[in-house]
């Protein structure tokens, strides 16, 4: 009986046996063939690097315009919501009079005031996406500057006579340009100030404003207790009067038990911290302001507040 | 068998001599145990009352300034809490509660910094103050030639942190 059990047992063995097919890599003396080596896999396509920055267009460059409104003279540049598949990124953001080493690069110039001082603004470079990569094409001035009949009155002008007032000089990019490659979206860590828009409104400053009532006085700090649930109201003042707040949302900061992180502008942001902050530091929050009001125009700006949170604690 | 005998007197002597000796002292610590009872009771009950006093914030300052400036009835509220523990051990005190409240002495800074009148402690913070003597009832030691009523004082500052 265990004779043949054990024959049963060994023809099992020898009937599910397979090659094991190892490969010693230390028996050189047997002349063992190598493993079998696999072709390598082909390179995929190299990987082109855009250029830092680069974003994909959605507002195309129409032409720089001046406008006069009484002693006021804007320098902007309108814009055309279109994407034509290009791309655009940040070469130089210069201020008043400011040299850039871009200047006379771009295709439209860069305009002067009065006082021949270049115009602020800033300079993009447009690309294209080719088999090759990201291949530049051109450069475009996006200017952005303003200046005042008195300010021109009291700086004479380069040749001009100081008793008379400056003339009014034509811009070198008044009339159209016919339209150029692409430029002008909102890059990603671009000031919402700088945003190119499809109408020439002046660029009036957009000043953010916080409150703990619909009307109250800015506040940039607060202390509340925990748990305390506070509405925060948000405000955006043009020059020195109030413009409407099309909509709001929390962009950053803990917001605690809030209600919504977004909303209309006559919605408040109503919260209450259950935490504390890390003893020394407070709760930083930023909302993300969205105004669209004729004299203003599309524009995103942020509105920063802290916030302490306090909770009762006996003395010694 | 008479040392014995002997032995047994005197241990009951002793014992009828030094029985109220013992009771004495029982009582004594039974006593002095719940006059501690009573005194950590009386100090809860402070810190509880300036604690809920700071927990109000003045909306109005908070709108104006931002800041945090305690609420106008922080004081009644301080008392009035006061007296709700102070009820809850009632027993145990030689007054009624609403009359260790009301002779409380409490004090609201609403803003700060400020400084304490009583004390002379300087808060950088909003702060409420609770000092109060309440008397509580020690009648063992009434009986053993001391003062039947034991008076506690207690001082309890709260602010916000």
């Amino acid at each position: 009986m265990i004779l043949r059990a054990a024959a049963f047992a060994l023809a099992l063995l020898a009937t599910g046996a397979s090659p094991a097919l190892a490969w010693d890599p230390y028996d050189e003396a047997s002349g063992s063939p190598e493993p079998p080596v696999s072709a390598p896999p082909a390179d995929p396509a190299p990987f082109i690097a855009p250029p830092p920055g680069l974003y994909y267009v959605t507002d195309t460059y129409v032409a720089d315009v001046v406008t006069v409104s009484g002693p006021l003279t804007t320098y902007t540049t309108t814009t055309i919501h279109e994407s034509t598949g290009s791309y655009a990124r940040v070469l130089d953001e210069v201020g008043t009079g400011t040299l850039s080493t871009f200047d006379g690069a771009a295709f439209n110039g860069r305009a002067t005031l009065t006082d021949g001082r270049a115009v602020a603004g800033t300079y993009y470079e447009n690309y294209l996406l080719t088999n090759d990569g990201f291949v530049p094409v051109s450069v475009v001035f996006f200017q952005d500057d303003a200046e005042l009949a008195r300010q021109r009155a009291n700086t004479p002008a380069p040749g001009a006579s100081s008793a008379g007032p400056a003339p009014v000089a034509a811009p070198a990019a008044t009339g159209p340009l016919p339209t150029g490659t692409c430029c002008g979206g909102k890059g990603p860590g671009e000031g919402a100030e700088r945003e190119p828009r499809d109408v020439d409104p002046p660029q009036l400053p957009i000043r953010p404003g916080v409150s703990l009532a619909p009307a109250s006085v800015p506040l940039t700090r607060i202390e509340v207790l925990r748990g305390r649930v506070v509405s925060i109201w948000l405000h955006a003042f043009a020059g020195d009067r109030e413009v409407a707040v099309r909509a709001w949302s929390l962009a950053s900061g803990d917001g605690g038990e809030a209600v919504s992180t977004s909303g209309g502008g006559a919605t408040p942001f109503r919260t209450s911290w259950a935490r504390l902050a890390p003893p020394g530091s407070a709760y930083e929050l930023v909302f993300r302001l969205e105004v669209d009001t004729p004299e203003t125009g599309h524009r995103l700006v942020d509105a920063h507040i802290a916030v302490s949170v306090r909770s009762p604690a006996l003395q010694d | 068998m008479n040392a014995v005998r002997d032995d047994h007197a005197s241990a009951a002597v002793t014992t009828v001599v030094l029985l109220p000796l013992l009771l004495t002292v029982l009582a004594g610590v039974l006593q002095l145990g719940a006059l501690r009872v009573a005194a950590a009771r009386v100090r809860a009950a402070a810190d509880l009352a300036t604690l809920v006093a700071v927990n109000d914030q003045d909306d109005a300052e908070l709108s104006r300034t931002g800041s945090l400036r305690l609420a106008g009835d922080a004081s009644d509220v301080a008392r009035e809490y006061f007296e709700r523990e102070l009820e809850l051990s009632e027993a145990l005190l030689a007054a009624s509660s609403s009359e260790i409240a009301a002779m409380a002495d409490i004090a609201a800074y609403p803003s700060a910094p400020s400084v304490d009148a009583r004390t002379g402690a300087r808060y950088q913070r909003p702060a409420v103050r609770l000092a109060a003597d309440v008397p509580v009832r020690t009648p063992v030691f009434g009986a053993l030639a001391f003062h039947p009523v034991t008076t506690i004082g207690v001082l309890a500052v709260s602010s916000p942190r």
